[in-house]
């Protein structure tokens, strides 16, 4: 494969084309925060934590959409990096409810690590309080919409390794939800085969399965990659 | 050098971080080598004095509060939020998701335990709770935050030890930052 040569953080790598940057970082040890990124899936940009600076590039791009070229000089831990990183953690704490002391994911949870790993110790902006339901008319599982962060792993879960759709995002910005098919009750849903694999994706406590209780939860994200491997062997 | 003074105080929060605080055992002996506890909730204390430090645990839920650290923040040097409500507002708060009458019918009139009979209590010697509950920096100037509910005995005794120690600290460096 055609190798090219790109520097991110001061260190000099050979990498092969076509990777994106995110890819090419976690090859060669390099952190990059990420929310919305789980391997197996498509990449969206939707969290905005894998945001780098590239020389020449008048803007932050998101680490897991931008394909790595020739020659590209990458930065990945500024001074500005960070503070964008630790803002975009408020915002998601500030947003719905994220009171970890009643979460099932309490200690198992992505955002939870996010908030370690930026420094957030406390939110400096209001809170939103939005009116979230709690979906529980699913049988084995439950989706509890004051957790979710909008990552849409679940969404891609569902589409693109089970191939059932049954979930979806309706409306825009503060009003933004998941749904079960036409936004009917998950129970009553004719698309989901109960197959469990947004549960393993979702980062928070948003969907969990009901036979747990609270800090017994252990979510396996790890086999939406392993499936689509799997599947790429038999083809 | 001479002795710093602390005060703990316990607004709208369990009294969970109180507890923890509890927990930090024998190394109570070791703050008191440095400092003199003042006022806590379990110690007799009418008002506030002057203190170098002090710890708030929980939010600010009603005009007693309010009035409360509003003089806190007179009295004190360095005000540390303790626990989870004091820094976010945490459980406390998830009742501004509803309207204050709606809370105050939940819990006194239409509760299954009160058998329909309940009514709100409405006595004018009893403070008023505010439509919003906020976390201490939305209304003070706060200097350090402790997360966690509760936060663990081990990093409140770290945090103290150095504020007596006239070191700041710093949760993330010591890994002791945690949420919940």
């Amino acid at each position: 494969m055609t190798k090219i040569s790109v520097t991110i953080d001061d260190k000099k790598l050979d990498v092969d084309v076509g990777k994106t940057i995110l890819e090419v970082c976690k090859e060669n040890g390099i952190e990059i925060l990420t929310m919305c990124h789980l391997k197996g899936l498509t990449n969206t940009g939707a969290c905005r934590l894998c945001l780098v600076e590239i020389e020449g590039v008048n803007k932050l791009l998101s680490a897991c959409t931008t394909k790595i070229t020739a020659n590209m000089i990458i930065r990945t831990k500024t001074e500005k990096i960070k503070r964008y990183q630790l803002i975009t953690s408020e915002l998601f704490f500030a947003e719905r409810n994220h009171v970890c002391s009643v979460c099932v994911a309490n200690g198992k949870c992505d955002l939870q690590k996010l908030g370690y790993k930026t420094e957030m110790d406390h939110i400096r902006y209001p809170y939103l309080f939005p009116q979230c339901e709690v979906d529980t008319s699913h049988p084995w599982y439950v989706l509890d919409h004051n957790r979710c962060i909008m990552c849409t792993r679940c969404v891609r879960a569902c589409s693109e390794v089970e191939g059932a759709y049954n979930w979806n995002v309706m409306n825009r910005g503060y009003q933004v939800r998941i749904i079960s098919d036409f936004d009917t009750p998950w129970g009553e849903s004719v698309t989901c085969t109960s197959c469990g694999k947004c549960v393993h994706a979702c980062p928070t406590g948003a969907i969990w399965p009901k036979a747990i209780v609270q800090g017994q939860l252990e979510k396996k994200p790890e086999i939406i990659a392993e499936l689509m491997e799997k599947r790429k062997m038999n083809l | 050098m001479s002795k710093k003074k602390i005060a703990t105080v316990w607004l709208g929060g369990c009294s969970g971080c109180h507890m923890s605080l509890l927990d930090i055992d024998e190394r109570i002996l070791d703050v008191a080598k440095l400092a003199d506890i003042v006022k806590c909730p379990i110690v007799d204390g009418k008002e506030l004095p002057e203190v170098d430090i002090v710890l708030v645990e929980g939010s600010v839920t009603s005009d007693e509060h309010l009035r409360e650290i509003l003089h806190i923040r007179e009295q004190a040097k360095a005000l540390v939020a303790l626990g989870d409500c004091a820094v976010t507002s945490n459980i406390t708060g998830m009742r501004n998701y509803f309207d204050l009458k709606e809370v105050f019918d939940t819990a006194y009139i239409n509760a299954v335990s009160n058998d329909k009979e309940g009514s709100v209590p409405g006595h004018p010697e009893l403070l008023k709770l505010r439509d919003k509950v906020v976390p201490l920096q939305e209304v003070v100037k706060v200097d350090f935050v402790i997360p966690g509910c509760p936060p663990d005995a081990d990093t409140i005794f770290y945090v103290l030890f150095e504020f007596l120690n006239d070191r700041i600290p710093n949760l993330s460096e010591v890994k002791k930052l945690r949420y919940g």
